[in-house]
Order: C-alpha cells, then structure tokens, then sequence
C-alpha cells in the first residue's frame, strides 16, 4: 500500500471564508492556525449552518448549508533514469517514462459534521492499482476548556485508519514528506511500519490533548481493519471480516500509538520537537493461521519543524528519525527471515516560497537496515512471460533484478529536489528530481544483474490542484 | 533646548489633532453599535469558545504572537476592526488571509457582543520575545512611547494611548499586546496597507528600530 498525501482543501476555504493561507505555508503542510483547526475538530464555520432546535431549545442539528465537498486531482509526467528490463524479452528494455493522466483523484469531504464533530475523509482513485480506495481519513470529536490556572486545554478523540493521521504536524508518516511521490517509480526493499506501512489496513480511536497550545500528547490503539479490494476478506462468509490465514500481514489485537511534542511559538517562527511511536504485532498470514506466533515492529521516532512564516518569504525546515527493532518471531519459525531484524528511518528536508508563488524544496531520505539473505533475497528477480517473481526453475525464467539486493540489505539513500511554481493557490506544478546514492544496498550493481542506484532516479512533473 | 521644543509643540499639536480625527469617528462607531443582550452575550462566548479562541484564545489573551490578545480591550474598539473586516476596509495583509473570512457572515449584534466578552476579560502578561535584549529595547521603547522620536517627528504614542498604554474611548489599548503583533501593524500602517488616517501619518516616519523598541516596551506592560 502506499499512502496518499492529504491536501488542502478549497471545501475549508468555503466552509470558513478564509484563504488557504490561513492554514497551509504550501499545502498539505499546516501553520499554526491549521494545527488548532484540525485538532479542534474541523469547528470553524462561515456562520451559515442550518440549525434546528427542539420546542425546549434544544439544538437538534447544525451542519453546513453547502456540503463541505472537494475534488483533487493529480497528473504527473515521470521518466526513470534508466528503462527497466523487459519482463517479458530477455535483454530488451521496457519504455523509460510514463504519464499518469490522472494519477490520482481525490473526492474529500472535511469540516463540521456537527457541534465538536467533525471529519476529514477522502476516497481516491488510484491509477496504478485502478482501484478506489478509502485515503486517510479522521473523524474527531473535540472541544476546549479553560483550567482552573487559565490555561488553556483542547482535548478530543480521533478514529483513523493510518497512525498518526490525528497529528497537527508535518513531520509524522501521514502527512509527511515526500508528500507526492512519483508512483510510476522502483520502490525499495523496506520501511519501518510507522511509515504508512499498515495504512488504511487498521483503524482506532487516538485520544488527544494540547495544553496552551503547546504541549501535545496523543495515545491510541489500531486493529485490523477491512480494506476493500486488498483483501479476500472472509472466504467461507463472502464477508469482508474477519480475516483468516487467506490475507496477508494482519495486526494482531490491540497496537498501540503514542506521541509527545512541544511548540514554542515566538514573533514569525514556530519550533517544534516531539516524538512518537508504535508497536505492532503482526501475523503474517497468507496460508498460515491468525494465531500463535506474531512479528513484533517496535517503532521510536524523534521529530521537529522550525517555520518561519513572512508576507514575502515562508521557509519550513522539518525532520524525523525512526528506529524500528523488528521482533520476527513467526517469520523466522516459518524460515521466511531473521529471528531479529532493525530498520532506521532518517528524513530531512527544507522548503523555501517567495510570495507563495515560486518553491524550492530540498530532502535527504535515509533508510538502513540489517542484512537478511531470508527476507531480502540476494538472486535477481526472476521474470518469465511478462509474469515477475516466479520461483527458481519456472520454464522459461530469467533474471531482472532491480528490486531485490544482492547484499541482502535493503540500504536506500536518496536526494529530492524540487521547484514549484503555484499559479493560484490551488493550482501547483511541482518539477521534482529525485538521485538514488544508494539503493537496495548498493551503488552500483546493486541488484546483481547489472542495474545501480542511480538508474533508478526519477524526473517527475506534476499538476496538481483542488477545486 | 530651543531645538527640541518646538518639534515637540508641533507633535502635541499633531496629537491633539489626531485625537479629534479619531474622536469624530469612533463616535460614528460607537453610536452604530446594538445593545448586548443577555442572549447574545452568551452567543459570543460560545463564538469565542468555538471560533475566535483558534487564534486569540478562549478569552482573549492569545499564545502565538501572530495573533493580537484581545483580552481588556476597548469593546468600541474591537467592534470597529470586525466592522472594517466585514466591510473588508482593512486591509492589511493578515486581515485578508484570516479576518475577512471569519468576520463575513457576523451581524452587528454578534459583533458588539463579542467586542463586549473580549473587552471584560483579563489579559495576561505577554511571555517577552526570546533572543532579543529586552530590557535595552524596553528601556527605549519607553522613551519613544512617552516622549516621540523627535528628530525624525515621530509624536508620542503616549498623548493619545494614555501614559499606561491602557487606550481610551478614542484609542485602542496597547498594554501587553504582543511585540511581534504590534510591529506587524507598525508596518502595515507605515506602508500604507492599513488604512488609518491618523496612524498612517503617525507610523510614516517611524524608523524600524524604534517601531520594535516601543513593541517591547508595550508587551512589557501588563
């Protein structure tokens, strides 16, 4: 699965007659007016809701007269660095760039659902599975105090489908950088799990409060959730749920979510550092039983964002580091990798607009891991008839590597550039390139069947807008 | 001496003058705003508890120094700014990103309610801005807020502002307003893109330097 980046949405400009600015230094990424918005429930109307009262008074309903709807969509130009092998001709190549057109649609819905109840759901079309799909989505209940001391307390619960989808920040998985990347790109070997690796496969209740708008805290739990078309669901029943041995990697009970940050806000600059994580126990299924052993990913992150927000100039500087330690009981049981594993997760990148007009962005993506000839095969890929990943000895197989390593490690150091230009502020064209130093474990040959690290680079151009 | 005294009669004139400009037409506001009834006394403290405390704070005293604390001041005041929001005659560029939004839909009553809570509340001292030598840009501030700038004809904030800086029925309250905030608006005014006819003449030949010494003097206030 990969996760989708949440937007900005014109449906929050319409329903509370603010700009976009107000929220976003450049979308999805949110100011600190965003953060209280969403944590405070998606509350902030135009003051047109239709509201019914009982004979006693009572409020019975108040929701926005205009449904808070939005469409967004995507469609992007990527050329790699080098043409793939051809999975079906031996020794052929396959074209070297492709155009998703569309690449993805989004229809949103964000915004007061009722008084502290608000949502921000989105369904996506997806053209690389061709599928719809349920994106990341959050509907919380919210509300404020004042304390005895006159500090102020906003607490509430969120229910989400990917950990840390409730979090106001853009340094945690769900709405963190990359925030577009190329789908028509070779994906390396791993990712901590935290990393959108169960996204949209769990849901739970995340229970959160901001103190002086200062200090953050959130704790919550995900479970298995049904996924739509990723999933045979439940054979004997026809049922989506509950799952048996015929789905892959299912969440075992309850996997608990936390996070802890601080901001400190002074003149145009805001500063932030936290920390967050997870734990999940995970059976990994696909034919054998939802029961006994489970691969156990223990998740510790660090983060922060420094922003400076100006008339002229906007700059971000954000970073994250997660250290998974892989517990994989069951995996290694079946001989399917190592009794123990970890994976480190380093991301870095900065952003500079001028008039929220011209972009440049720069990032650094770190992740490292240990060696495992199990669960990352050394030997080439193997396709046969246009058919890849068939096992050793398949009738007509040959080799075309590119997504195993052949150091069993899975390695992958990248740069991301980028220059954006944002005609309107819900119309951007993003040129992004991204330079593999490392992939899968290695620079040069890093597959054994000849391709390196840099063939994977991409040259990607986007447009983007919502209306 | 002779060289100080007369720029500084000709500020006072200034003042004097800027204050019956001001007068004349806060008592067009004033008299423009409806009664505050006890419904609408509790419609806005639900309003300032759902939309107004994202960025002032529940009651008023905000904690991001982007935003102005609201807590303690003149309701005339406030009433005047969501009315120049809605009418969208302020114009300054937080104004346009945030307050015409929100201050679109509201009705006068609303307006004059909510400028009612706001004014009754208690403001707190503003934490003082980090990295900057406080107490030296404090100690000048005072002098540009109470004596003017002067050689550049810069008129004393005090003459119109109260030697407190608490505001007037004429005047706004500055008193522990945030220093980032109110350098925003120095700027703003100096530059044109807030419109106010006699803060616009005053903030002309202010000189950065001092716009931040007289904000940290005023944050410092409480």
């Amino acid at each position: 699965m990969c996760a989708h980046p949440a937007q900005a949405l014109p449906l929050f400009a319409r329903q509370t007659g603010m700009a976009c600015l107000a929220c976003h230094t450049n979308y999805p990424e949110l100011t600190h007016f965003g953060r209280m918005f969403k944590l405070q429930g998606y509350q902030l109307d135009d003051g047109k809701d239709i509201e019914v009262t009982s004979d006693e008074g009572k409020q019975l309903v108040s929701l926005p007269a205009i449904p808070n709807l939005a469409l967004f969509i995507m469609s992007g130009y990527v050329s790699l660095g080098k043409a793939l092998p051809d999975s079906g001709i031996p020794g052929a190549l396959s074209n070297k760039d492709g155009i998703q057109f569309p690449q993805q649609v989004s229809l949103l819905y964000g915004g007061k659902i009722a008084p502290h109840f608000g949502a921000f759901a989105q369904v996506t079309y997806d053209s690389g599975p061709d599928t719809f799909n349920i994106d990341n989505t959050d509907f919380r209940f919210a509300d404020t105090r004042i304390l005895p001391n006159k500090t102020k307390l906003t607490y509430g619960v969120a229910i989400t489908n990917n950990p840390s989808t409730e979090d106001p920040y853009n340094t945690t998985p769900a709405f963190g950088f990359p925030y577009v990347p190329p789908e028509i790109a070779v994906g390396s070997l791993a990712g901590p799990v935290i990393n959108a690796g169960l996204a949209y496969q769990v849901a739970g209740p995340v229970f959160y409060a901001l103190w002086n708008e200062q200090l953050y805290a959130a704790f919550g739990f995900f479970r298995a959730a049904e996924t739509g078309s990723t999933s045979p669901g439940n054979p004997i029943t026809g049922s989506p749920a509950p799952y048996d041995s015929g789905t892959s990697n299912v969440p075992a009970g309850n996997n608990p979510y936390w996070r802890l940050s601080y901001e400190y806000d002074f003149d145009r600059y805001n500063l932030e550092v936290g920390t967050y994580g997870s734990r999940f126990k995970i059976y990994p299924g696909g034919g054998n039983a939802l029961s006994g052993l489970t691969n156990n990913y223990t998740d510790v992150a660090g983060d922060f964002q420094f922003q400076f927000i100006g008339e002229q100039h906007i700059a971000t500087w954000k970073g994250t580091y997660v250290k998974e330690q892989q517990s994989l009981d069951a995996s290694s049981a079946l001989g399917l990798s190592n009794p123990t594993d970890w994976l480190s997760y380093t991301s870095t990148d900065f952003w500079y607009w001028y008039k929220r007009k011209y972009g440049f962005t720069l990032g650094y993506i770190s992740t490292k891991g240990s060696t495992d000839p199990i669960a990352y095969p050394s030997a080439p890929t193997l396709c046969a008839a246009n058919s890849c990943g068939v096992a050793p000895g398949t009738p007509g197989a040959f080799p075309v590597g590119v997504t195993n390593s052949a150091n069993s490690n899975p390695t992958t150091n990248q740069w991301i550039t980028e220059l954006n230009y944002q005609a309107w502020l819900n119309v951007r064209f993003t040129l992004q390139y991204t330079h593999y130093t490392k992939f899968n474990g290695g620079t040069t040959n890093y597959d054994g069947n000849g391709r390196n690290a840099s063939d994977n680079d991409t040259t990607y151009l986007l447009l983007w807008f919502a209306l | 001496m002779k060289t100080t005294t007369r720029p500084l009669k000709i500020l006072a004139t200034l003042a004097s003058a800027a204050m019956a400009l001001v007068a004349a037409s806060t008592a067009i506001a004033q008299e423009a705003a409806p009664a505050v009834t006890p419904a609408a006394a509790e419609e806005a403290e639900n309003l300032a508890y759902v939309k107004c405390q994202l960025c002032h704070g529940p009651q008023g005293n905000s904690i991001s120094p982007i935003y102005p604390a609201l807590a303690g001041q003149k309701a005339w005041y406030i009433l005047e700014q969501l009315q120049a929001f809605r009418a969208q005659t302020r114009r300054d560029p937080y104004a346009r990103g945030y307050m015409w939004g929100i201050a679109s839909n509201m009705s006068d009553t609303q307006m004059a309610a909510l400028a009612d809570y706001f004014s009754k509340q208690t403001p707190f001292a503003s934490a003082p801005a980090p990295f900057v030598n406080v107490t030296a840009e404090v100690e000048r501030g005072k002098s540009v807020y109470n004596e003017g700038v002067p050689a550049n004809g810069v008129a004393p904030c005090s003459a119109c502002h109260q030697a407190d800086a608490g505001g007037s029925d004429q005047f706004p309250r500055l008193a522990g307003q945030h220093a980032s905030y109110l350098i925003k608006q120095l700027i703003a005014l100096k530059s044109g893109s807030r419109e106010q006819i006699v803060m616009n003449g005053i903030a002309g030949p202010l000189q950065e330097p001092d716009m931040k010494a007289v904000a940290f003097y005023l944050e410092s206030l409480h």
